[in-house]
């Protein structure tokens, strides 16, 4: 079960990669839960399974088993997606960060940014509003007119956690968006995740490697041995 | 909605429009076979269309004169008066040549003789574009634009010097060549009589020198009210001579004498537009290939696959419209400069607009399937 506050649910997710001998298995009855308005970091070695952890919750790959809730919505009941139109739940529920901006290099910045929501189907002035709303906040309006290829690494890194807020998502799934940048800056781009958190009210998840980061989150999910261990600021649970 | 092909065809402008350029160069090819095989069609009537016959009286069991050899005596003209139907009548000999032109160059050219004082000429007024048709019996001649020769200009034919009178433009015989027109009586003795030489050596085998008026068919024209298949028949029947209509003998021309060098055009063209269209479907695929991993990231983000699909089908149109308005300038430009006749008609344009169009849908499918195909997962690293 899960409460009116539940963002991100995760309930004894499995996955395994093959068959037979090639069997590989990645996750085993991970259980965890990020609250709306919390800010939680994934953290794992290399290969310990924290981006089919982040494509499972974003709908994109097929857990083996378990169940999966974003917001009240059970997305994936044990063997089978409970919606039809995944990419549906993606536009309207999630927003992506990943480690470099990944715009799309032929649209501006205020195109890369109103494009899912003009895939929805809000109107143009919401989208416009909402789109200078974030620009504004991310100190890039100046830029809305210029192509990704004219921009710095971190502003388009801006730009992409622009693109990610801009249709209002439940859940923000970050896969180690600090990576390809410097210390302050990566500094400043967690700080604005965990304002959005507590703003905008949203769960994100985000993967790092870089520990220095994790001070600025609410929760820590460690995969160690293929579960999910939850670590907050005054306790230590496995699940 | 954001028009995503049009966003990313003007992000690399330069390189689409060089892309359509060159296909459109291709397609301009397309056009120019098409505007040859019309170009045949048309060159293998005008010689018809100039004389203007109702009928024409070959040597029997030919098809003749332009697909068969044909010798018909030349007063067979004067005979044909008798039947009721026949108002006007004229004899012709039919001949290719080589002249040398003023360049220097030896060009094979196609005679026409005619009686310059006959009832039929085949010589088109509005086709004379200066001096004048020939008035005298010998040593006058008419030639095409083409050849370079200017009224006054002196040609050797045979053992004979031949004077330029006048120059005709957009004549030409059912091969292609550009004609000339002498009078009936040269053009007899150039293709009936035999030198000098030749004469002596064959009177002292005992052979007696045969008459040179010999034509290759004879014309005619009837009279109003007269059926022409009713006319032929009687002819054939009362001459024993092969006739044929105006339109068996068009027939006869683009059926018989081009209908290889058409079907050969034919395949080449239908060649063309095959690998004009894998051309434009490789083109599609690989720009497909260069967006994948943004691909990706649309189908990540949420994007549904009918948003991806417009993309590259409007990429493919624009650039199957843009070939083709290409292919039309490039072909307008260029048709002109072929030695044998062009003519490009819209109708064939729009039909070959009709074919791009489909083979770009079709070459689409290419693209769509790969972005269809392409994995969202791949957009995330690690």
């Amino acid at each position: 079960m899960k409460d009116i506050q539940t963002g991100i649910k995760v309930e004894s997710l499995s996955k395994i990669f093959g068959e037979g001998d090639n069997e590989v298995r990645v996750l085993e009855n991970a259980s965890f839960e990020v609250k709306k308005g919390e800010f939680a970091a994934l953290v794992a070695p290399s290969g310990a399974g924290k981006t089919t952890l982040l494509m499972m919750i974003g709908c994109v790959l097929e857990p083996t088993k378990g169940k999966i809730w974003l917001g009240s919505e059970m997305v994936w009941n044990e063997q089978k997606w409970t919606i039809n139109d995944l990419r549906k739940i993606r536009r309207e529920k999630i927003g992506f960060i990943f480690q470099a901006h990944y715009l799309i290099p032929f649209l501006t910045v205020i195109e890369n940014v109103t494009l899912v929501p003009q895939t929805i189907g809000w109107d143009k002035s919401r989208y416009t509003k909402k789109a200078i709303e974030l620009l504004n906040y991310f100190d890039i309006e100046d830029k809305r007119d210029f192509l990704p290829s004219k921009l710095s690494g971190g502003q388009n890194q801006r730009v992409a956690i622009a693109r990610a807020l801009a249709n209002e998502p439940q859940i923000i799934l970050a896969d180690e968006p600090t990576a390809a940048l410097d210390m302050e800056r990566a500094v400043n781009v967690v700080k604005m995740l965990k304002k959005i958190t507590r703003e905008q009210n949203v769960a994100i998840i985000m993967v790092t490697h870089d520990e220095r980061m994790l001070p600025y989150c609410d929760k820590i999910l460690s995969i160690e041995n293929r579960k999910v261990i939850t670590k907050s600021m005054d306790k230590t649970t496995i699940i | 909605m954001i028009n995503l092909a049009f966003k990313d065809i003007t992000h690399s402008l330069g390189k689409f429009i060089i892309t359509a350029m060159g296909v459109g160069m291709l397609l301009g090819i397309v056009l120019i076979m098409i505007g040859v095989y019309r170009g045949m069609i048309v060159d293998a009537q005008t010689l018809l269309d100039d004389i203007g016959a109702d009928l024409w009286i070959v040597q029997d069991d030919t098809l003749g004169p332009f697909a068969q050899s044909s010798r018909v005596h030349e007063d067979l003209k004067d005979t044909l008066k008798v039947n009721p139907s026949v108002d006007k009548t004229a004899a012709f000999a039919f001949q290719n040549l080589q002249i040398k032109i003023p360049s220097g160059k030896m060009v094979r050219v196609y005679s026409v003789g005619y009686d310059p004082f006959g009832e039929i000429l085949p010589i088109n007024h509005e086709k004379l574009i200066k001096g004048r048709t020939i008035k005298r019996s010998h040593y006058e001649i008419v030639v095409s634009k083409k050849l370079g020769f200017d009224t006054g200009d002196k040609i050797k034919l045979g053992r004979n010097v031949y004077k330029v009178v006048g120059i005709t433009q957009k004549t030409v015989s059912s091969g292609g060549d550009l004609l000339i027109y002498l009078s009936l009586k040269d053009a007899q003795e150039l293709q009936f009589l035999y030198s000098n030489a030749r004469i002596r050596n064959d009177r002292s085998r005992g052979i007696i020198n045969k008459s040179s008026h010999m034509v290759n068919c004879i014309v005619a024209t009837l009279k109003d009210g007269y059926n022409v298949n009713k006319a032929a028949k009687n002819i054939r029947r009362w001459k024993h001579k092969s006739v044929y209509t105006a339109d068996e003998q068009k027939e006869i021309l683009t059926k018989n004498v081009i209908e290889r060098a058409s079907k050969q055009i034919g395949m080449f063209t239908v060649i063309l537009v095959v690998v004009s269209s894998i051309i434009i479907a490789l083109i599609i695929y690989t720009m497909t290939l260069e967006k994948i991993k943004e691909i990706a990231i649309m189908k990540l983000i949420g994007l549904p696959n009918r948003t991806i699909i417009k993309m590259i089908v409007e990429e493919t149109l624009t650039l199957g419209i843009l070939a083709f308005v290409f292919a039309n300038v490039f072909s307008h430009l260029i048709y002109d400069k072929f030695p044998k006749r062009v003519i490009l008609l819209p109708g064939d344009a729009w039909m070959l607009f009709g074919i791009i169009i489909t083979a770009s849908v079709a070459a689409s499918f290419f693209g769509v399937y790969k972005a269809i195909k392409a994995d969202p997962t791949s957009a995330i690293g690690g």
